[in-house]
């Protein structure tokens, strides 16, 4: 009887599948930053750290991607998407920002792969003899700069498409919440920059863990941290209080807000002044704080 | 010839909740188990002896003007018709669902079978390009239904509307709908 009698519960479209999709999407854009811009910028080269960021990007995208297109009606023609183009979808501009991110990331990744193996492979042959190799690998190496600068804008378009295209829905009032009520600047594609930053950065680190001076990384980190509490703090003041209220509000406090910012800030502090090693516990935490903040922002969208 | 501009009017106090149109739209659609097209739930009960007022209020496809559906839609599957319906490309659809999240009246669903998402057509193809009605206009037992052009003057829907104050549901969105209700006769 619940056709007639029942009260309508809203239907959630996109559910966990979406939301992990939007994380892993974060962690690859961050990763991929942390990467290219160490590689670019860093005066003392940190290759685990280049390496770590690399290869994390490429698993992540690729996993996402995999999540995105099982998650379709017809998961078998998600070629469509590629030949017929809505310029005015959000979601169709996506595609091709995401592709192309794909694209670079496996490039970026195969030339730090080709490159590390070159070296070890020098290592080796100079105890012997003097061998240069010049394998066709090097000559590739020529682009890794150029591939590591294009990324980078690729990097910073994903992470902040993941938000676009929850804020473009105009219909939904938490997703289309705009920042500090400026109508044109809509407040998810900036949360979501930082946080992919932030999970990126940490992720990355948790590959590179045991290796060298890490200490400007830890820092930044704690930036993206403060920063994306600031953040959250605005959205709560922005949006009505039903949407930290409701059934996802023990996973906004808990996962979010208490696993994935308070506690690392407070442990990396600690790390940092004691110079003690915490970036497992630190980096672990902020991640399971960016899957967490994902499941918020998408059920909570729709379920209000 | 002027292009059709077709619009729905739902008159809630003729409306007695029978459900005819929820089962005709499933009879003519052929609508999976469990989803809907169309259906007509009730408002809740409200008020306390002697005042007490319950009402029906039909649900589908609002066929918005500015539809949300049509402009996140990344494959151009959900489209404006040159009668200005909403439809959905079958063809063309990969079941992303986006449309689903920008609907703010629900009327979308996934049809399992298809993997694409379906919804409300007017009945466009079966019935309405062949000059008829959609299957529940056609078998509204109270009469509550009325369907016709807005672009003609002369239409029923037309001089219904002249005459009463048709309302869109939430017309904070700006979407436009081409679906009017009349609570004329209702307690709100």
């Amino acid at each position: 009887m619940d056709v007639i009698w029942g009260v309508s519960v809203n239907e959630v479209a996109w559910g966990g599948l979406i939301a992990i999709y939007l994380f892993l999407a974060g962690i690859a854009g961050g990763a991929f930053l942390t990467a290219s811009l160490t590689d670019l910028f860093s005066k003392q080269q940190n290759p685990k750290v280049i390496r770590s960021g690399a290869y994390i990007a490429v698993v992540s995208i690729i996993v996402g991607l995999g999540l995105l297109v099982v998650d379709l009606g017809r998961p078998l023609s998600f070629w469509k998407l590629l030949l017929n183009v809505n310029m005015g979808s959000v979601m169709s501009i996506g595609v091709f920002i995401v592709s192309g991110f794909t694209a670079l990331s496996v490039v970026y990744g195969y030339l730090i792969w080709s490159s590390a193996a070159s070296q070890k492979q020098f290592k080796i042959t100079s105890a012997n003899t003097e061998v240069t190799s010049t394998s066709v690998g090097q000559g590739l190496q020529a682009f890794r700069k150029p591939v590591a600068g294009l990324g980078v804008l690729f990097s910073i378009g994903t992470a902040t498409y993941t938000g676009f295209l929850l804020s473009a829905v105009t219909t939904n009032n938490f997703w289309y919440t705009p920042f500090l009520g400026i109508e044109a600047v809509p407040f998810l594609p900036i949360l979501f920059l930082v946080s992919a930053s932030s999970t990126g950065l940490a992720a990355t680190l948790i590959g590179a863990c045991n290796c060298g001076d890490l200490t400007a990384y830890k820092k930044v980190d704690m930036v993206l941290i403060i920063l994306e509490m600031v953040l959250l703090f605005i959205l709560y003041l922005s949006v009505e209080p039903v949407f930290f209220g409701g059934s996802m509000a023990a996973l906004f406090w808990l996962g979010v807000v208490i696993v994935g910012l308070i506690v690392p800030l407070l442990l990396s502090f600690y790390g940092i002044t004691k110079h003690k090693n915490v970036i497992l516990p630190v980096c672990g935490m902020v991640v399971i704080g960016g899957l967490s903040l994902r499941y918020f922002v998408v059920y909570t969208g729709q379920l209000f | 010839m002027l292009a059709k501009k077709y619009t729905m009017i739902i008159n809630i106090a003729k409306c007695i909740g029978c459900q005819a149109c929820t089962v005709a739209c499933k009879f003519q659609n052929n609508v999976p188990d469990g989803k809907f097209r169309t259906k007509t739930p009730a408002n809740e009960l409200k008020g306390t002896y002697p005042n007490v007022s319950l009402y029906f209020v039909k649900e589908a496809c609002q066929m918005c003007q500015k539809a949300p559906c049509v402009s996140v839609c990344p494959t151009k599957a959900s489209y404006y018709n040159e009668d200005g319906v909403v439809l959905v490309d079958e063809d063309k659809c990969v079941g992303c669902l986006y449309c689903m999240t920008a609907c703010p009246y629900d009327a979308r669903f996934l049809n399992k079978e298809t993997g694409a998402v379906d919804k409300c057509t007017f009945c466009y193809e079966l019935k309405v390009s062949k000059g008829e009605k959609p299957a529940c206009v056609s078998t509204c037992v109270g009469g509550a239904l009325i369907f016709g052009d807005l672009n003609d003057p002369l239409s029923q829907a037309s001089q219904f509307l002249a005459k009463h104050k048709g309302e869109v549901r939430k017309p904070e969105f700006g979407t436009y709908p081409n679906v009017y209700y009349i609570y004329e006769g209702v307690v709100k």
